[in-house]
This record gives structure tokens, sequence and C-alpha cells, in this order.
């Protein structure tokens, strides 16, 4: 590893102090499970400073305020894994983070860390998209709250300015009977980088008539959003096998719309179709809550 | 760069460090301190060699900076064993005879160590899923989640040996 100077600020104002005077040369460490294998590549531009942000205390946690649900930048994968808030309030981010790495990965990286390292495969974003999040960015000019789907804009590339820190992400919970689901395929279990994923939440109600559906692919277009399109083709139907196909044939669709055919052009389109079905299949087996 | 003083606890004994930022966790265990039983694999996260528990929970210390574990507390395969009287878990590695060529087995151990310390009736699936971030090259898992899911009976049959042995006598 190439040499860095390192800085562990014990708040979160002393951090966007240190971001402020470091300038574009500095590089946040929180779990540091994608930051240091980065650090080691012999070929990487390395950066002048490492920020570690591991110890503010302040950026850990889950609480819930009201109808949402709040997540520290600090919280790591088998924290949410194991939080009761979570489980009942937003049970697809449960399964995703229940396949990410490896358990000595889960114990270390954090929610804030995958959000910011924006891997096309950042198994949290698809759920925290279907799940409306809104993330807080702090740096020593203030404060900024915005929509996760306007954070993104390609691959490892996001809005964040470099002077800024990921605080937190907060999202509505998911009112009892909404149902949800992630599924994710990858080449084995464990440590696998997802090659494609989907997350899904879907309102059915009394009548057994689909109100609502958010649907969003990970891995699949050049950055993350929801398919509009499938979503409208489920709404106000019944909950159907043949519906769920036609919704994954369009999704399918969409996304060859953005990448062109290419060489894995013909792998990806019948799985995400049926990952897609699978998701909601998924979501109408599921026990309704309340 | 700056060198970093750092205070942590290894194997229970308290270490006052000065250390330079860029080193691992794993790094300074083997090179500085000589704690050589935990190995070093892939650096990247992938093989779960270098596990160690970071505050009670397994974490691959390739993957963890040196100056973060300030104030923390680290256990190693060093320190599983107790003097000379082996862990109830080594000792069901043993009887089971779940090393092989024995790199994997410090790390696989301490992923283990991590279970069956927050649940000493672990079924297979959870075993399984401890070790998942584990890779043996010589690919001698059964013997290695035999030894895992025997390591309670492995204490009681310990313990009742042992009052048999005090009975005789």
């Amino acid at each position: 590893m190439k040499p860095f100077d390192y800085f562990s600020p014990a708040s979160l104002t002393e951090a966007c102090g240190v971001l402020a005077q470091s300038g574009n040369d500095a590089r946040i460490l929180a779990g540091g499970t994608d930051v240091l294998v980065e650090l080691r590549k012999p070929s990487a531009h390395s950066p002048k400073s490492i920020i570690d942000i591991s110890r503010i205390l302040s950026l850990k946690g889950i609480t819930e305020t009201g109808d949402s649900i709040v997540i520290g930048a600090l919280t790591t994968h088998d924290e949410i894994y194991r939080s009761q808030l979570v489980a009942r309030y937003a049970s697809l981010l449960r399964s995703a983070v229940a396949t990410i790495g490896s358990p000595q990965i889960r114990n270390r990286g954090t929610i804030g860390g995958n959000i910011m390292n924006a891997a096309a495969c950042a198994d949290t974003v698809p759920p925290l998209l279907a799940l409306n999040a809104h993330i807080t960015l702090k740096s020593v000019s203030g404060e900024r709250e915005l929509a996760l789907a306007d954070f993104f804009v390609k691959p490892y590339v996001t809005i964040a300015r470099k002077d800024e820190v990921l605080t937190g992400i907060r999202f509505p919970k998911l009112d009892p009977g909404v149902r949800s689901s992630f599924v994710k395929l990858g080449r084995r279990n464990a440590l696998s980088i997802s090659r494609l994923s989907v997350a899904v939440v879907l309102r059915i109600n009394s009548a057994n008539v689909i109100e609502e559906v958010r649907i969003v692919p990970g891995a699949a277009f050049p950055s993350w959003q929801r398919v509009g399109e499938a979503e409208e083709l489920l709404v106000g139907q019944h909950p159907s096998r043949e519906a769920f196909i036609k919704a994954g044939k369009k999704v399918s669709e969409i996304m060859i719309s953005y990448s062109g055919r290419r060489w894995s052009t013909e792998y990806k389109e019948p799985v995400v179709a049926v990952l897609v079905r699978r998701a909601l299949e998924l979501c109408v087996s599921q026990e309704k809550t309340a | 760069m700056n060198t970093v003083a750092i205070s942590v606890t290894i194997n229970s004994r308290r270490y006052q460090l000065m250390i330079k930022p860029n080193v691992t966790l794993l790094e300074m265990l083997r090179e500085e301190l000589g704690l050589t039983g935990t190995k070093c694999g892939c650096e990247v996260g992938e093989c779960g060699a270098c596990t160690v528990l970071l505050n009670g929970r397994p974490v691959n210390s390739c993957l963890v900076l040196a100056p973060q574990v300030d104030g923390q507390e680290v256990v190693t395969v060093e320190g599983l064993a107790q003097g000379k009287s082996l862990d109830p878990l080594q000792e069901s590695f043993l009887d089971h005879d779940a090393v092989h060529c024995g790199f994997c087995t410090p790390g696989i151990l301490m992923s283990a160590k991590g279970l069956l310390d927050h649940s000493s009736n672990p079924t297979e699936v959870e075993v399984r899923t401890a070790i998942s971030g584990n890779l043996c090259r010589c690919s001698g898992y059964q013997q290695i989640v035999d030894a895992i899911k025997d390591a309670k009976q492995t204490t009681d049959q310990k313990e009742k040996r042992r009052v048999h042995a005090d009975t005789k006598t």
C-alpha cells in the first residue's frame, strides 16, 4: 500500500472540516471492504489522505421517526440484517444485505459505503430505490437531503461533491400488508457479485387487484431506475403468472433499449425477465403481515 | 506520512503501538507482533484465511487498517487455547481430522468461534453460512462442518471423561 496521511475525526463536524481542507485528494474510509482493495491495487491512483470516519458513533444505528426508518451511514450489513425494524418495515432490504459478500464482509461493510462506492452491482441500492429512499449529505457549508433516485450518474459516479460525507438514509416504512422481495443471481452464493438482481415492492388490495408496484433491477441499466413501463402493465391487474411474465419481458425489452445488443444480451435478456417474475411471485407467496 | 499511536487488546493482552497508517491489521499481527497463526491468502477479502475476531465478530484482517483497531479487542487463533489446553473447537478439529494442509484452519476456527460464541447449538445451515467466507483449498469441508457441529459435544465428552477419571482415582 502506498503511503497516505491518516485522519480519524471523532465527530461529524471534525470530519467535514478535515474533508474541506483536504481538497480533491482525500478518500473517506468506513468499513474498508471496497477501499482497502482499491488501495492495494498497484496501478490505482492513491489518495493523499485517508479520512477514517469509522469512529463517529453518531453515524451508526437504525431508528424510526414517525412514518420513516433512518439508517446511519456507518451501519453494517450485519446490523441491518439483525434489525427488527428493517425486518418489519423493509424486508426486501433485509433479504438484500443477507446476500452481500460473506459474514466477514457483512460485519465490516456499511450501507453508506455501498451507496457511495456506487458499483453497478451494489446490492443495497435496488431495494432502497424501491423504498423511495432519500439520503443526507453533509459538508462544512451545510446539509442537503436528496432522493437516492437523483444521486447516481453512472457506475462509480455520483453527484456528491468531494467535500461531502453521506450521513444517513431515510425511507418511508412499508405499510403492513405491502409485500416486498429481492432476488439476486450470482455465480455462487457466498462472495458473489450480482450479475443481475431485482427488487420489488407490491401492494395488492382486498379485491386482489395490484394497486401499486415498484420494480428496480440491479446491474441491468447504466444507472439504476424503476421500470415504469413494466409497472404500468401490472397496475389494475390481478396478480397472475401471465401478468408477471409480461412484466418481466417488458423489463428485459427496456434494458435492451438502453444497452443495445451486446455479447451478454443473449444471456441477460431471458434472465432478467425470469428474475422479475420470480421476485413478483415471491411477493405473492408471502403471508400478509396484517 | 504520519505514524499513529494505537492501544489495542489482542488475545487479552494490551499493546501500545506506533504504526504507519498504510499497514493492515493482518500485516501488523504477522510482521510487527509475530502472531503468524493468522494466514495471509488473497488480501482482497475473498478467501478468509486472515479471519480474526474484532470485538467478537469475524472480520477479514486484510481489509482492516491497523489504526482502525485503536481501542478495540482482537482475538486471533493464538488466543483460542488456554495455556496448554486447547479450545474444545480445536479438539473437535483434531477428532474429526478436519485439518488437511492447515492453511485455512486458523481462519475457519475464528469464523466458527464467532458462531459458537453467539449460538451454542447451531444447525448445519448456520455452520455452513458461518464459514461461507472461508475457502479450503483441500476441499475438506465435510470434516470441518462436522467438527464445528460437534464442538459442543466435544466439551461435554471431555467433561464426562474428566468426571470418569475423577471417580476412578
